[in-house]
């Protein structure tokens, strides 16, 4: 009978269905910028522009800016952005943890729940971001797979 | 059989002109051989008498102080999709069409128990296939399916949440094997902005799923991701169309048929209030306690979180507008003691001024020794603006026209979020329509077909 077998799978399953890890990333972190914070960080990107770097995952900060490079061309940032005077910090190696979860800005809590989740752990976050699909967060590659498998332990199928 | 699902919205089923029209774009499909299988919303968008929050109302009314059962608030608003599809296949039957209306759980449609947000476990449309066997035009109610676990005769009917309509007719179009899936709506298709604030926003004759899903989870309301998100796992071809004009709409295509690069357009979403906390006078164990404390707390309300941000000053986040009277309950005024080597009481203030809440609780602690004011900015009506751009985003120099542009049209920008298909600004709501018609233009929006 045709539409006798029922169809399945039409939808990923609620909540989090996935961890990963990506590799392969430095973090640059711009503090203390001087003057007209937004112009001078209008500057700082030019300037890694004109370097031919892509950005990552760029996060403003009150008197700042940080984002993720390519860890291949954190010396081309950092020879950049010291032609400018402007101060960089350069963390490498770092990763991004991707926590995917199908329309989690439609689940009430769940991206807290997945940031408190990771906090509580003790391992030292440096940068969070969510997408409509993903939280990210970037810390240190040493770390990242270990927060990974708990992340993957303790959120497995979590809505709310 | 060359089935056709075939989904109207609200406004294409507001008034009996609007239902006419409609009825003949189901009967010009049949008569080109297509099966035609309509679903469809609840008549009317908001205020109108059978539309949603209209019947949501009607609950509400009775005590404000009350709120529903999610269960019974399911099935009263699934009345406005009952009413819909009766009155629309009574219509097709009055102009010589035969057409029988299917509640979401006859046309096989089962759920999980998740009420107000249900998600389709299975499809089993025998009875659809069954009905257009015997020369009927099946009619099915959007938004809605069964969960069928439990000891209730038949079920419980579930409402599928937010774009419920658009993602049934996409499951049906996939468990029919539909040679298509068309979205009827009140404009032409998916436009490379909002309309209402770049009049001149070409339609998108093409778009690749991935970019749909985009748009839509950023802000277009002419089709939800969910469904697009089924088109594209099961290849169903997906249009977007205008029940109103002959124009012949958008096409949904998996990125292979549409490859290169480009920007596709500028969305806006979200009616957001963004909290910006300064963990400065904490040492940094308890700077880690303070941030998993709020985090804790947002969860444990079932706060939703946009723009999460992390940094050694403190966390930031947005949380929407209706929101945030809890979030402020919560948090501000809230104290949190902290142990460990250094003992310390930690007291959070949100604003440039302590509430009456904070003030009363600085003086309580005051003879319990030092308080260490945890200062939380407060910015009201934002919203997230967005570029949506197929392997365009990861060019060097994307961030920096983004926000050079902003910057020197002196629109602040609050912070910024990015993925492989947007690249998002929080703004000031007052500065939205500026923004969008902004990046348009400087992105040559107007130029994309």
């Amino acid at each position: 009978m045709r539409g006798g077998e029922p169809q399945t799978d039409f939808e990923k399953p609620r909540g989090v269905n996935r961890v990963e890890v990506r590799d392969g990333f430095a973090q640059a972190i711009v503090e203390d910028l001087e003057g007209n914070v937004p112009e001078r960080r209008i500057a700082v990107l030019k300037a890694i522009a004109d370097a031919g770097v892509s950005l990552d995952f760029l996060k403003l900060a009150p008197r700042g800016l940080s984002f993720l490079i390519p860890v291949g061309q954190a010396s081309d940032v950092a020879a950049a952005l010291e032609k400018l005077g402007v101060s960089c910090a350069i963390h490498s190696p770092r990763s991004i943890v991707m926590v995917h979860a199908v329309n989690m800005r439609d689940e009430e809590g769940l991206i807290a729940r997945i940031v408190s989740t990771a906090i509580g752990t003790g391992m030292t976050l440096e940068h969070l971001g969510d997408m409509h699909d993903r939280m990210l967060i970037v810390l240190e590659s040493d770390d990242a797979k270990k927060l990974a498998g708990h992340l993957n332990v303790h959120l497995a199928g979590v809505a709310r | 059989m060359r089935v056709k699902v075939m989904k109207f919205g609200g406004t294409s089923l507001a008034s009996p002109e609007a239902r006419a029209q409609s009825a003949l774009r189901v009967i010009s499909a049949k008569e080109q051989g297509f099966k035609p299988v309509v679903v469809v919303s609840a008549i009317g968008r908001r205020g109108a008498p059978y539309a949603t929050d209209t019947l949501i109302g009607l609950l509400r009314e009775i005590d404000p102080a009350v709120p529903p059962d999610a269960r019974e608030l399911d099935l009263m608003i699934a009345c406005g999709e009952i009413f819909s599809s009766v009155i629309f296949s009574h219509l097709l039957k009055t102009m010589g069409h035969p057409a029988q209306a299917f509640r979401g759980g006859q046309a096989g449609i089962r759920t999980d128990g998740v009420f107000g947000n249900a998600r389709i476990e299975s499809i089993k449309p025998v009875s659809l296939f069954s009905s257009i066997d015997r020369g009927y035009i099946p009619v099915v109610c959007g938004f809605q399916g069964v969960f069928a676990q439990g000891d209730m005769p038949g079920g419980e009917l579930t409402t599928l949440g937010r774009g419920g309509s658009d993602t049934t007719a996409a499951a049906l179009g996939a468990a029919m094997q539909a040679y298509a899936v068309e979205i009827f709506t009140d404009v032409d298709g998916v436009k490379s902005a909002d309309p209402d604030y770049v009049a001149k926003a070409p339609t998108l004759r093409t778009v690749t799923y991935d970019e749909v899903a985009e748009i839509a989870h950023l802000g277009a309301k002419v089709l939800h991701p969910r469904a697009a998100e089924i088109a594209m796992k099961f290849g169903i071809p997906l249009w977007v169309k205008n029940t109103f004009s002959e124009d012949p709409g958008t096409e949904i295509v998996p990125r292979e048929q549409f490859p290169g690069r480009r920007v596709t357009g500028i969305t806006h979403t979200g009616r957001l209030v963004y909290l910006q906390f300064d963990f400065r006078a904490a040492t940094p164990p308890h700077k880690a306690r303070l941030e998993s404390a709020v985090y804790e707390m947002m969860a444990r309300y079932g706060i939703n979180l946009y723009m999460t941000n992390l940094g050694p000053a403190g966390i930031g986040f947005a949380v929407p507008r209706e929101q945030y009277p809890t979030v402020k309950d919560l948090l501000d005024g809230l104290v949190l003691p902290a142990n460990g080597d250094e003992k310390a009481i930690y007291l959070f203030q949100i604003g440039q001024h302590p509430s009456r809440e904070a003030e009363t609780q600085a003086k309580l602690l005051k003879p319990l020794g030092e308080v260490k004011t945890v200062p939380v900015e407060l910015t009201e009506s934002c919203t997230m603006v967005s570029l949506i751009g197929h392997e365009y985003l990861q060019q060097p120099g994307v961030f920096l026209e983004v926000l050079k542009i902003l910057q020197e049209a002196q629109i602040t920008v609050l912070q910024t979020s990015d993925s492989e298909f947007s690249l998002s600004c929080l703004v000031l709501e007052a500065d939205t329509e500026r923004a969008v018609r902004l990046l348009h233009e400087r992105f040559a929006l107007a130029e994309v077909r």
